[in-house]
């Protein structure tokens, strides 16, 4: 080993190159603060192996991203490496943080680190954009609105910012090329901007060793690893002295290891238990309201004190009259005596942080407050969750993820019933959870087709309450005075009698809906429904009226037969009017949605919103089973490995 | 200086756990790709009804499959054709005579172009060499031609049977769909 190491240095030099590091001391000892560096460098390692590592998987397109990141969470490693990227780009920003004031505490900016101090300040907005220029790469809801808003922020600069915006964004508006372009950014420019700064930083730093203040006295002329003194330093590392003062390594290196290990135990934990947040596939149509990452969120708070043409204050002036102030500050600071200094350097730290906690603070607070916000979010967690139990169940169409969503009963159902139903109908439960119709002028449609919604209709009181028929012009109607007739003038014990029978006829009617949440419970009541389709033909002489199979005409009242079902329902919202239904001027407001076969352009509804909706209103929609599955498929995955 | 060595020795192995927490994921991450992806198990499919096909003219259907890449499944993709012919009836069982259904791969066992059926001749012939079978797959000669016939072996048989459907009570042929090897004078199941 050791000749080999020989035979590589006379060839490279390299124990010359490395000497700076190697035989680095430390003139005032190790301390436990300096590790700030190293671990950010760590750290920034780490982002560039996981983020190559991610790209094996990633594929940047408005239909494959989200399917994508989505695969990349299947496997327990995924999971795992998504997670360790997503929070150590937290950890690097609160990381910059911490070094910029520890630096800032040192006075480790004085001449001559300027070029230092002005690399390590110009690489932290860097960073900045290049974490946020990661977050609309997964496809989410909340990356590609952000993305979106931070185009329009960029946009309302003056002169340029319309010309960076589209070329940000790719276009118009957001789409393949802004995914394109992003990605361009954060695995390709910004990389390549950081690395370059980083390396001269980082040469800055063997070329001037620890600042003065740092090692806590006068200028010593140990500590400065200037050229010419370097082979002196070997020199007197090589010569039998008294102990020379403590070197970097292994006394600086250990501390430093110690600290890396701790917060990448701290990153890892958090990345396997909860995992980089995916959110549901971007879709304008859905409901959302953006924030920004909580980075940015004093500048978001700024933006509300600078309203319209003044915006650009708030977002392009007082940043970076921050930043420009804080690249001079060594040549503010630099005809000072050490106590002025400190009080300036304490004083600029105070407001500084001050004034960053206390807009971010007040953002947060604002958000806690605002009712609205908060259901906003809890919606959008909603959707999330509902889009990962879908993808999970099956891989994704050739259209992408957005169809996860869009093809779901569950979400698009209240959409579609909010802005075509809800002006009259109600869908509530029976503690008022739910879409309660401001004025409701028809029957509340929670459980329709249930057994429970149709007894509520054959009860001499409730037909006639706002939930069924009480405000529509059917409470005149023949089928309230037949529910009253049938308990005209009989005695209680009859009534009850009664009761019973209409609970069989509403079972029997129900298992005619054949909703798929109650198969269990009509298959088990097969006696009941027998009982209930004979008195509805027979001795209760529905069928009077109504058609129920081959009894009865169409004509006067809707059709029993199949009622509820999902055919029935498709033809009664498409057209009540129909002599199934309504026929003639029985109806009594009911628009038609469909009534157009031929044309369904035409119609309010398109075949796919009509399916939807009546998917919806019968809960006929998919539910995960409650053990998750990513999770069975994370532990085949470890257990395979 | 053992205090120097330790605190060296310490430094190096947390510096490999460090390394390894990103390291044996990403190691692992990388050997995905070896894994096997999506289920080609069950190519088993019902392709035609029994009272769809003529005695003695061959009919191709379709093989659908839904095909898995990665995060998508692309339904109803043609994975292969098969020939379908039905013989005439030959074996009889009591009264009742046994329809005889014979499925072939349309996958030319010479290059693997798609066998055509020549309705002049009624035989097989695939377009692109020449090469001739008669409807039984078995290899035929050319009338004139002084050309041997390419296809190092018969037309590939598929298992075939007879289904009946339970709802609907048709009867409907089924197939199991396998591809071979090209150019092999043996049946050779593809990898
Ligand atoms: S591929 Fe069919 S004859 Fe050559």
């Amino acid at each position: 080993m050791q000749s080999f190491l020989n035979w590589l240095d006379a060839r490279t030099d390299y124990r010359q190159l490395l000497a700076p590091i190697r035989m680095r001391v430390l003139p005032a000892g190790p301390r436990w603060a300096y590790s700030t560096a190293s671990c950010l460098l760590w750290l920034f390692i780490v982002q560039l192996v996981t983020g190559l590592l991610l790209m094996l998987s990633y594929s940047p397109s408005t239909t494959t991203a989200w399917a994508s990141v989505h695969f990349i969470e299947q496997t327990a490693a995924g999971h795992f490496l998504r997670g360790v990227h997503h929070f150590t780009s937290h950890a690097l920003i609160i990381l910059c943080g911490v070094h910029v004031v520890r630096v800032l505490l040192a006075r480790a900016f004085q001449a001559p680190r300027e070029l230092l101090w002005i690399t390590g300040l110009l690489m932290f907005p860097l960073m900045l954009v290049w974490a946020i220029s990661g977050n609309p790469l997964s496809g989410g809801l909340s990356g590609v609105s952000q993305i979106e808003v931070e185009g329009h922020i960029i946009g309302s600069t003056p002169w340029v910012g319309p010309l960076i915006q589209r070329i940000l964004i790719g276009g118009e508006e957001a789409g393949h090329l802004t995914l394109t372009h992003l990605y361009f950014l954060h695995v390709g420019l910004l990389p390549l901007l950081v690395i370059g700064l980083l390396l001269f930083h980082i040469g800055q730093v063997i070329r001037h060793g620890l600042s003065v203040a740092e090692l806590g006295g006068p200028q010593d002329d140990v500590s400065r690893w200037s050229a010419p003194n370097l082979t002196h330093l070997i020199a007197a590392h090589t010569s039998p002295l008294p102990p020379p003062r403590l070197k970097y390594y292994p006394y600086q290196t250990v501390r430093n290891m110690t600290v890396v290990t701790v917060v990448l135990g701290i990153i890892s934990a958090i990345a396997g238990m909860h995992g980089a947040p995916l959110d549901a596939p971007a879709d304008p149509t859905l409901p959302h309201t953006p924030r920004p990452e909580w980075y940015f969120r004093s500048l978001f708070e700024l933006r509300r004190y600078f309203v319209g043409d003044w915006e650009f204050v708030a977002t392009i002036i007082i940043p970076g009259a921050v930043l420009g102030f804080f690249v001079l500050f060594p040549m503010l600071n630099r005809k000072c005596s050490p106590r002025v200094s400190l009080i300036h350097r304490a004083l600029v730290l105070l407001v500084g942080v001050g004034a960053w906690i206390g807009l971010t603070g007040m953002s947060y607070l604002r958000d806690w407050n605002d009712a609205e916000y908060l259901a906003s979010s809890a919606e959008t967690e909603a959707l999330s969750a509902r889009a990962r139990d879908l993808a999970d169940r099956s891989l994704l169409p050739p259209e992408g993820a957005i169809t996860l969503l869009r093809d779901d009963p569950k979400t698009q159902g209240p959409l579609l019933f909010a802005r075509h139903c809800a002006s009259c109908h109600s869908h509530a439960d029976a503690s008022g959870q739910g879409m309660v119709a401001s004025e409701p002028s028809a029957p509340n449609l929670h459980g329709f087709g249930t057994a429970a919604w149709i007894s509520g209709k054959l009860d001499p009181q409730r037909i006639v309450s706002e939930h069924y028929f009480g405000k529509t012009k059917f409470t005149e109607g023949d089928m309230v005075s037949k529910i009253k007739e049938l308990f005209d003038g009989i005695e209680e014990a009859e009534a009850a009698k009664m009761r019973d029978d209409l609970k069989l006829v509403a079972q029997a009617l129900s298992a005619e809906a054949a909703l798929p949440r109650a198969a269990a419970a009509d298959h088990d009541a097969q006696a009941p429904i027998v009982t209930g389709r004979e008195l509805l033909s027979g001795r209760l002489a529905c069928t009077d009226c109504h058609k129920f199979r081959d009894q009865g005409e169409l004509g006067s009242a809707p059709d029993l037969t199949a009622y509820g079902s999902r055919e029935w329902l498709l033809g009664m919202i498409g057209n009540p009017q129909h002599e199934r239904f309504y026929s003639g001027d029985r109806n009594d407001r009911m628009p038609a949605f469909a009534e157009d076969t031929e044309h369904p352009e035409r119609n309010l509804l398109s075949p796919r919103e009509l399916n939807l909706l009546v998917d919806w209103l019968r809960g006929d929609w998919y539910e995960p089973p409650t053990t998750s599955i990513p999770a069975q498929r994370r532990n085949a995955t470890l257990a395979g490995n | 200086m053992r205090r120097r060595t330790l605190l060296k020795w310490i430094s190096g192995c947390l510096a490999t756990l460090c390394a390894s927490v990103v390291g044996i994921p990403g190691v692992s991450f990388v050997l995905q790709a070896l894994r096997k992806s999506g289920s080609d198990g069950d190519r088993v499919r019902r392709v035609a009804r029994l009272k769809d096909l003529p005695v003695g003219k061959p009919v191709a259907v379709p093989i659908l499959s839904a095909r898995e890449d990665a995060w998508t499944v692309h339904p109803d993709e043609v994975l292969g054709r098969v020939w379908l012919v039905r013989r005439k009836p030959d074996a009889k069982v009591g009264a009742e005579s046994i329809p005889q259904i014979v499925a072939f791969s349309a996958t030319c066992p010479h290059l693997g172009c798609a066998i055509q059926h020549d309705a002049k001749e009624n035989r097989f012939q695939c377009p692109c060499h020449r090469a001739l079978f008669g409807l039984d797959g078995e290899r035929v000669a050319a009338k004139t031609g002084v050309q041997k016939n390419p296809s190092p072996r018969a037309m590939d048989l598929l298992d075939c049977r007879l289904v009946t459907d339970e709802t609907t009570q048709e009867v409907w042929v089924e197939v199991t769909f396998q591809k071979f090897e090209q150019g092999l004078t043996k049946k050779v199941l593809k990898a």
